[in-house]
């Protein structure tokens, strides 16, 4: 029956670690920009989970959605305020500028709240375990694979069957050919933020399930898992985001129990020597696409 | 004729001035200057940020009292930034600014480079909890100190507890190998458990910032000999994660740590439901069971700040400003040499116990006892003070 715990597991690990990688490969594929704020972004989900729970009484699923929105708001503003400024300067101006944000956002959390870990209050449901067939797990696994599961669902149907969906992949294809057709830019690039500021949001509620406290460097974790993930799926691909996200989470987890004992502190090194070998086999990361556009401006 | 008029005047203006100093009045000398290179910022933070009030709290008291020497204190204090680098930058701004004493980041690695600034311009170098036995003379130098326990007498004192008083012999240990004091400390616990008789059966390793625990917890589960404690090595916010992990899995065995686990953030994350069965030895304890002082510090504290004293960490700030004050009374002067002679000398009786240090040839190891604490549904306890009959060499 351990061996069924585990799978449990490692599929709840990797439903959100996909979840991670979609969020950061949303921008990507549209700005080819890789957004190091986007971990900050979690951080103001989980932030607003702990003010929310510690002032006021109001029932956790508001306090959730409050987080949510939060972090598509603080996402749509980074957007706003920083990257609309700097999109037209070089890559290196805009990579430059997320990290600017990141610690902008880090340091505000750090002043205004505390360097301590804060606790987050959750709900009974996250401290709840279950024992279905002799097999023993969290509800929060449970939960983690649900919602992730229908986040991707969701998500694929907006990209899909939406008018918004339709212009945002287009745009990763081929964004001045999109322009041309009279999609306008700020909208799909500010919408793009939306969307991976409500999944960063997401992330954090069972980012934050886990550990039930949150600190000013809570993304960093996150941001290192949504990276490595899209570059093994495929930095050029949704799909490839979600492939990269499960893979990730369920190597790294069946490493960690297939090890012996004199390995397990190269636990890592595994790990990434199987993401080279990833992609040395296939440069391009595990899910390949049609369009292969430059970054636009 | 005017001259003489004005002497009975003058030895009125001494008489007074003298009176005043007597009466505890600070007197207007150059103050006595603390520097703190505590960390404000960075992963350091949640210990140094806590202890910074304490000293607060301590150079208010001691000014209150006519201060050091007759002088006033000042505490001034520079962000060292859990960095070494800028630990060693803080060190010699501090030094510049003519500090008489340094308080470092409380931790080898960050804390330890502004000590070494500190001894180089010969003065006093204390850190509040500071565990590395390497934070002692001999990797520093001769002037610098420790208030804390050791990691030895950290570690050992958990694997004497669990032994001696719960008869536990069987231990699974699970390390976060990402800074030195959570390994260093494993070592100890792990050598002391085996000089007792105990069985370790495995050793698992955690790295901070993972946030996902479901690999170790899956050999735990599959392993075919079930330990009577898991003693994880670890601190916040990844250590949330390891306790909750293991509870969430149906695991009630009893888990052993250090003084990581003194935070309230842990009680909190830990909650009700899973924060049983969690023992942990630290500095001290924020009642008057552990020390009938801390009621009187709870009071200052709550006079100068408007709220309870949350975190053990606040205590050996305001220790150390107390261990400084009485050695440098005791040496008469400010000077490094001769306050480090007296802090090796003297024995001191702090909130956080009893301290005494060996001599800077033996690299000023301090010898204290541990505080016991175990959490139920997510409420600390105080136990009582463990000091272990045997160290582990350092």
């Amino acid at each position: 029956m351990i061996v069924f715990e585990f799978i449990i597991n490692a599929i709840s690990v990797g439903s959100l670690y996909a979840l991670i990688a979609l969020g950061l490969v949303i921008i990507y594929g549209i700005l080819k920009m890789v957004n190091f704020a986007y971990g900050e972004l979690i951080m103001v989900g989980g932030y607003l989970l702990y003010l929310v729970g510690a002032n006021t009484n109001i029932p956790w699923l508001i306090a959730a959605v409050i987080a949510v929105v939060g972090a598509m708001v603080v996402s749509y503003l980074t957007e706003l305020v920083a990257f609309r400024k700097v999109r037209e300067k070089s890559l290196t101006a805009l990579l430059i500028t997320t990290f600017a944000v990141s610690t902008l956002l880090q340091n505000s959390a750090l002043i205004i709240i505390s360097p301590r870990a804060k606790a987050v209050a959750l709900p009974q449901i996250f401290s709840t375990t279950i024992t279905i067939f002799n097999i023993t797990t969290s509800m929060r696994n449970i939960l983690t694979i649900v919602v992730s599961i229908a986040m991707l669902v969701g998500l694929t149907f907006l990209f899909r069957n939406t008018i918004l969906g339709i212009a945002l992949r287009a745009a990763a294809d081929d964004f001045q050919m999109t322009r041309m057709l009279g999609v306008p830019a700020n909208l799909v690039i500010s919408s793009a933020f939306v969307l991976s500021g409500a999944i960063a949001g997401v992330v954090s509620l069972f980012w934050i399930g886990r550990t039930a406290s949150v600190t000013p460097t809570i993304g960093l974790g996150p941001l290192l898992i949504a990276f490595v993930a899209t570059v093994i799926g495929g930095m050029r691909s949704l799909v490839g985001a979600v492939v990269g996200g499960f893979v990730y989470g369920l190597i790294f987890s069946f490493i960690g129990v297939l090890l012996p004992q004199v390995l397990l502190d190269y636990r890592e090194a595994f790990m990434f020597l199987i993401v080279i070998l990833i992609l040395l086999l296939r440069p391009e990361g595990l899910v390949r696409v049609k369009y292969a556009q430059e970054r636009v401006g | 004729m005017i001259r003489f008029a004005r002497i009975p005047s003058l030895l009125i203006m001494v008489t007074i001035l003298l009176t005043a100093c007597a009466g505890g009045q600070p007197a207007a000398e150059k103050p006595i200057l603390i520097g703190g290179a505590l960390a404000l910022t960075g992963i350091n933070a949640y210990v140094d940020e806590p202890a910074v009030r304490g000293i607060q709290l301590a150079v208010d008291e001691i000014n209150a009292k006519g201060g050091i020497l007759g002088r006033n204190v000042e505490f001034v204090n520079l962000d060292s930034k859990s960095d070494p680098v800028t630990s060693s930058n803080v060190g010699v701004q501090l030094v510049e600014r003519g500090a008489n004493a340094i308080i470092p980041a409380a931790d080898f690695d960050m804390g330890g480079p502004a000590c070494r600034e500190a001894q180089k311009a010969g003065i006093v170098c204390i850190s509040t909890t500071a565990s590395s036995p390497l934070f002692g003379s001999e990797a520093l130098g001769d002037k610098v100190f420790t208030l804390s326990m050791w990691n030895t007498t950290m570690g050992a004192a958990t694997a004497e507890y669990a032994f001696k008083e719960k008869g536990w012999t069987k231990v699974w240990v699970v390390t976060d190998t990402f800074i030195d004091y959570t390994k260093s400390l494993s070592r100890y616990f792990i050598e002391q458990f085996k000089t007792l008789g105990g069985t370790v059966l495995f050793e698992d390793t955690y790295t901070q910032g993972a946030q996902d625990f479901s690999a170790q917890l899956a050999r735990i589960q599959s392993s075919a000999q079930q330990p009577d404690f898991i003693y994880v090595s670890s601190y916040m916010p990844d250590l949330g994660t390891i306790i909750r992990t293991i509870r969430e899995a149906g695991i009630q065995l009893p888990i052993v740590g250090g003084d990581t686990y003194d935070d309230p953030g842990l009680f909190e994350a830990v909650g009700a439901d899973y924060g049983n069965e969690v023992y942990f030895d630290t500095h001290g304890f924020l009642s008057a069971e552990a020390n009938p002082r801390v009621t009187d510090f709870t009071t200052a504290y709550v006079a100068k700040f408007g709220k309870d004293p949350e975190a053990v960490w606040i205590m050996p700030g305001y220790d150390v400003v107390y261990v400084l004050a009485k050695a440098m009374e005791k040496a008469g002067t400010t000077d490094g040499a001769k306050v480090a002679k007296a802090m090796e000398d003297m024995e001191f009786d702090n909130l956080t116990g009893h301290l005494d240090w060996s001599d800077a040839a033996s690299g000023h190891m301090p010898t204290k006892a541990a505080a016991i604490v175990r959490l139920t549904a997510g409420v600390p306890k105080f136990l009582g003070w463990i000091t272990p009959a045997t160290l582990p060499a350092p």
